[in-house]
Order: C-alpha cells, then sequence, then structure tokens
C-alpha cells in the first residue's frame, strides 16, 4: 500500500459558510472556473451539524467571489475570516494493490478498478446516504464514464469518494 | 423486537416500517420492495438471515428513501423521538443517515428517558452523528472501520472527511492505540468493533480479542461487508448473545462466508450473505460459549 499526500498549499484567509455541502460543492466549482484559488475545508464548530463543508479563499477577493456566486445562483450563508486552527479535509490518498485490480482510499470512500479494463468494480465504505446511490451510478462503468461524486452527491463521503475516483482516474491515465 | 433505522438510496421511496422478509434479491417490509445493496440493505439482510436460522421474530425495521439531501433521515428521526418509548424495542440499530448531530441529541435523551432500557447500536452516519455530539458513549456497541477508528480517535473531528492526517496515515498496528484514544476522548461506545484487516473487540480502552483469521483480503473492496457485519451482531444481541460473543460471531461469520464465497471485488454482497446460513449451520454451535479466541 502507498499513501499519497495531494497538494494543499492554498491558505486563505476567509472563510464562506453554506447551509449544506451541496451549497458548497456548487460554489466551489464556481469560484474555480472562474480563475480564483479556493480550497474547501471545515466550517468553524459553532457552523457544524454534522455533514458540513465550507470554502478557503482570500478575503481581498470578497466582492468578486460574491458577484461569481449571485451570477452562478450559488447560495451561501456569510463570509468571514478565518480562524486559526480551521480543519482541512484529509488530503492523503492510499493505494492498494490486489493484483488485477487497484483500490483508492479517500478518508473513508474506497474505490476499486479492474487495472485491465478501466471498469469500477466496487464502492466501499463510508456512512452517508448518497453512498448506496452512488455505488448504483459507479458500479460497472469504466472510470473515464463514471459520473463524478461531487457531482450527483451531497455530502462529505460523496466529496472523499470523488477524490478517490479522481486518483483512480490518474492512475488509470499512467501517473506513478 | 429488533429495530433497525437506515435510509435507502431511493427518492421514491417513502418513510416505511414493518416487520422485514425476504423476496428473491429483495427486502419486503410495510407493501415496499427494498433492495439488498450496499447499507441499510445489507445490513437488514444480513440481521434477517440470522434471525431466521434461529427462527427468531424478524427485525422489524424503520427506513426512509434518501440520496443525500436529508429529507428521509428527518423524517425518521422524529418518527423515532416522537414514538421510541411506544415502540419500545430491544435493541435499536441507527445506520446509513445524514449524520444530524441535533436530531441524534433529542433521540439520545428520549431513549434515556424510555422506562425500559433500550441496547443501542450505530454504524456509519448514525455513528459518525453520536461522535460529533459527544454521545459516544450513550451507546451499547459502534461498528467503526480502520478510517472510522482514526475519527473516533481524533478529539476535533465532526466527520471521517477530517480525519488528522497522522492518523489517517498511520498503519493498521496504531488501531489498538486508537481505540484507547478513542475511549479517554469518550468517543466509544461501551464495546467497539473495528472491522479490517485483523478485526478488534474492545472495551474501555482494552482491545479483549483479535480475529484475522480466515484471512479474505478483497472483502475490504466489496461495498456492503462491514455493512453485513453490524447487522450480524446486531442480530446476534438480539438472540441473547452478551455483545462480546455476538462481536466475534459476528466477524468470524462474515470472514467464513467470505472464505465460502471467494469473492473478487465485482461480487456482490448478496453472495456473501447467501453463505451465512451455511456458516452458522457449521458453526454457530461450536462457537457456542467458546467464541473468545
Amino acid at each position: 500500500m502507498i499513501s499519497i499526500k495531494k497538494d494543499t498549499a492554498f491558505k486563505g484567509d476567509g472563510i464562506i459558510i453554506f447551509q449544506d455541502v451541496a451549497q458548497a460543492i456548487q460554489a466551489e466549482k464556481a469560484v474555480k472556473k472562474s480563475g480564483y484559488e479556493t480550497r474547501l475545508i471545515a466550517p468553524p464548530p459553532e457552523f457544524r451539524m454534522g455533514c458540513d463543508l465550507a470554502l478557503e479563499i482570500n478575503l481581498v477577493e470578497k466582492p468578486i467571489i460574491e458577484r461569481i456566486l449571485k451570477n452562478d445562483d450559488a447560495h451561501y450563508l456569510e463570509i468571514l475570516p478565518i480562524k486559526k486552527g480551521t480543519a482541512g479535509l484529509c488530503e492523503i490518498l492510499k493505494v492498494t494493490d490486489y493484483g488485477q485490480w487497484t483500490m483508492v482510499k479517500a478518508a473513508n470512500m474506497k474505490i476499486t478498478f479492474d487495472k485491465e479494463s478501466g471498469i469500477i468494480a466496487n464502492v466501499s465504505g463510508g456512512g452517508c446516504p448518497d453512498i448506496p446511490y452512488l455505488n448504483v451510478e459507479l458500479v460497472g462503468k469504466p472510470l473515464a464514464e463514471a459520473p463524478q461524486p461531487k457531482e450527483l452527491g451531497f455530502t462529505l463521503c460523496a466529496v472523499m469518494l470523488d477524490r478517490a475516483l479522481d486518483e483512480c482516474l490518474r492512475l488509470w491515465n499512467g501517473g506513478n | 423486537m429488533m429495530l433497525i433505522v437506515g435510509t435507502i438510496p431511493d427518492e421514491e421511496l417513502p418513510m416505511t416500517t414493518g416487520p422485514v422478509g425476504l423476496d428473491g434479491e429483495y427486502l419486503t417490509a410495510g407493501g415496499q420492495r427494498i433492495p439488498r445493496i450496499q447499507g441499510t440493505g445489507a445490513m437488514i439482510s444480513a440481521a434477517l438471515s440470522l434471525t431466521e436460522y434461529l427462527k427468531l421474530e424478524p427485525p422489524h425495521i424503520l427506513v426512509a428513501g434518501d440520496i443525500g439531501d436529508g429529507k428521509g433521515t428527518r423524517q425518521m428521526y422524529n418518527y423515532l423521538i416522537e414514538n421510541i418509548e411506544e415502540l419500545s424495542p430491544d435493541v435499536l440499530v441507527l445506520h446509513y443517515c445524514m449524520p444530524y448531530m441535533d436530531l441524534m441529541e433529542k433521540l439520545c435523551r428520549v431513549v434515556e428517558s424510555c422506562p425500559k432500557k433500550i441496547i443501542m447500536i450505530a454504524d456509519a452516519g448514525a455513528m459518525y452523528a453520536a461522535k460529533g455530539a459527544g454521545l459516544a458513549d450513550k451507546f451499547d456497541i459502534m461498528t467503526p472501520d480502520p478510517s472510522e477508528i482514526a475519527f473516533l480517535a481524533d478529539q476535533k473531528a465532526t466527520h471521517p472527511a477530517y480525519i488528522a492526517h497522522h492518523l489517517f496515515e498511520c498503519d493498521s498496528s496504531k488501531i489498538p492505540q486508537q481505540i484507547a484514544d478513542a475511549y479517554s476522548n469518550k468517543s466509544a461506545a461501551n464495546l467497539l468493533l473495528v472491522k479490517g484487516k485483523t478485526d478488534y473487540v474492545a472495551s474501555e480502552g482494552m482491545v479483549l480479542a483479535s480475529i484475522n483469521q480466515p484471512d479474505i483480503p478483497i472483502l475490504e473492496t466489496i461495498g456492503g461487508t462491514g455493512d453485513t457485519i453490524t447487522g450480524l451482531v446486531s442480530a446476534f444481541v438480539y438472540a441473547g448473545y452478551k455483545p462480546f460473543d455476538a462481536a466475534v460471531n459476528a466477524v468470524k461469520t462474515n470472514r467464513i462466508a467470505g472464505e465460502f464465497t471467494q469473492p473478487t471485488p465485482a461480487t456482490k454482497v448478496s453472495c456473501i450473505i447467501d453463505s451465512f446460513p451455511e456458516v452458522f449451520e457449521k458453526y454457530l454451535q461450536k462457537w457456542n460459549g467458546v467464541c473468545a479466541t
């Protein structure tokens, strides 16, 4: 088994708070598409309900990011200065070789694919309700044709599954 | 009565409750058909397999369709909070759901006020909510996998996605320490069954048993093979086994069923579950009273 740490260089000084994970995912997509730096992180404890996600941004870019979110009809609760010690998502990926198959694990989520065909053999782990649904949507599909879990899911488990899928795709496309 | 509560990945499924039955590849309850796939469906199927074998009353279920928007989760919690005293289950198993800490707090409060002791078991989203809300010690059994025991050991994390890197990165030899940390943080149930390459049964911070044979590594890749362990331990407890014996029986059953099935990562969890009766027939009597390894 090998561990891979993803790049987490961005350190902004602002945080966008959302009602739920799906709103955060939509906003991340809109901000990134517009070319501004952002990163998914945990909201401060007073905003946590159990399955929560926030966006780290540069506070100086607040006006333009507010405009981007408005144009994208992406809803959020508020934008605040970031507190010290705010937790980021687990960025480590673990890759396990099962001979004909490779399993990639991101936090509590795992995807296993066939090395020869690139077909997703199984999805395991997780505890949020969209995971059994995503299992049905992903299993049996070629990696390149599988839907991105972040597009279909609503939860942090889906976000981690998305990261696992991205790594599977990278490996399938010849990455080391 | 054993009551199993969890979401089903079908937006159209209304909240459904009643005793569960089996119809081919589907579970049936309250006039609804529920697939036996990863998650709550796999967990219920495993529990039903044991209750059928032991000729016990089948599990009662409370399920609702939810694909992650939380609507079904809220319906189930609100129903439970209103009705748990009247339902009065002997064993309450909480499984796949949105990890809403506020609803978990309300539920734990009403369960504590019930005149009868209810054995509480949690896995998946319900376990995340209980830990996040600081209520893990209200539970009798929790069944984390290796990333989830790292989550329980991490005092700050409110979801496994936020596990500290050093806890996620370490190898499985550190699991006993993570178990001890989870207990010292009050983030563990009375009994923990940690599912993995080696399964650990622990209480009060101490590992009481570790089981690693037969070793079927492929089981980790198959969605639902952790859910089946949760279903089995719940059903063994409902059948009157002590939590420790129930946990050891559950992991042994799952491992041996894996050996019987000779799975690949593409094997469906229902194939593993279908081997359980053969395992019970061959081993259950042998294990009675001599469960510890």
